[in-house]
């Protein structure tokens, strides 16, 4: 078989890699795939890019619940009032040693 | 499912603690997704906090037609189409005979050796399949996340793209084909 008679199924190899190719619509293809080694050969490698990418997965560090609900409070019109600072109490002061 | 819509419901009357635990269940989809079309760790971090934002804000428009999962892909692919556009020249949607694609309607045959089965990937083998899932536009990454890694169909990643089905079929074929052709000077034996 020549590399052209191939070709014609690239595509259609392509379109059902993901499918079942039990089933009848694919039956030509399934047949090919059977008895010509290159075009099976080619079909497993596209199989096996879409399962390398699947399992290419990453992990949050850790939960951003509160910062989003935090970004979402900054939606709301400000209600709270701050309580009037009384003398002496400024915590920022340093205390000498 | 019935436990999701109930949130839902609660989140859109205002209610944040439903919104929070909506959030807890979906971060780590939302944030694996966008790591998937973006690449980058620290962009899929502010991506998925853009995303859930957004959703807070439009969650009036969930009708409830698709997975609430489906819905929040959406958005975390208009926010990583918006980010790109600021972010750099380079045009999304490249030209159909671009150069990118010459040579993958090529049938270069090869056996490839066995794959790693498991989800344990080395790290060389992550920057193999980084370095080519980079060199693919963003809307044909974008398909190729969707329907291939995803499992969305067809019609759920043409909605989501703004693309007709066969647009979305001619986009997922030839980033199936660019990518296997990256990857098979690694692969093949
Ligand atoms: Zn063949």
């Amino acid at each position: 078989m020549t590399l052209v008679d191939h070709k014609k199924y690239l595509l259609e190899i392509c379109e059902k890699v993901d499918q079942d190719l039990a089933s009848p619509t694919c039956k030509k293809l399934r047949e090919h795939l059977e008895k010509c080694p290159d075009c099976a050969a080619y079909y497993d490698s596209l199989k096996k890019t879409i399962v390398l990418y699947r399992n290419y997965d990453v992990e949050m560090k850790g939960s951003r619940v509160t910062q989003i609900l935090a970004r979402l409070d900054l939606d709301e019109p400000l209600q709270i009032t701050l309580p009037p600072k009384g003398p002496g109490q400024d915590r920022n002061k340093k205390h000498p040693h | 499912m019935e436990e999701d819509t109930k949130l839902i419901e609660a989140a859109k009357s205002g209610d944040k603690i439903a919104f929070g635990k909506l959030v807890k269940q979906y971060e780590q989809l939302v944030y694996s997704f966008s790591f998937k079309i973006c690449r980058d760790k620290e962009k899929a971090d502010e991506v998925m906090q853009e995303t859930f934002i957004n959703a807070y804000r439009g969650l009036k428009s969930f009708s409830g037609n698709s997975k609430f999962s489906t819905w929040l892909y959406r958005i975390v692919t208009n926010n990583c189409l918006m980010m790109h556009r600021k972010k750099s020249h380079e045009p999304v949607v490249s030209l159909e005979d671009s150069d990118l694609f010459k040579g993958t309607n090529e049938l270069q045959v090869a056996h490839w050796g066995e794959t790693p089965h498991d989800a344990v990937l080395n790290k060389e083998l992550k920057e193999v399949l980084d370095a080519a899932i980079e060199k693919l536009p963003l809307d044909y990454r974008i398909v190729f996340m969707m329907r291939d890694v995803e499992g969305l169909s067809t019609e759920e990643v043409g909605k989501s793209l703004k693309l007709s089905v066969p647009a979305v079929k001619s986009r997922l074929h030839r980033a199936r084909l660019f990518l296997r052709n990256e990857l098979n000077p690694y692969f093949a034996k």
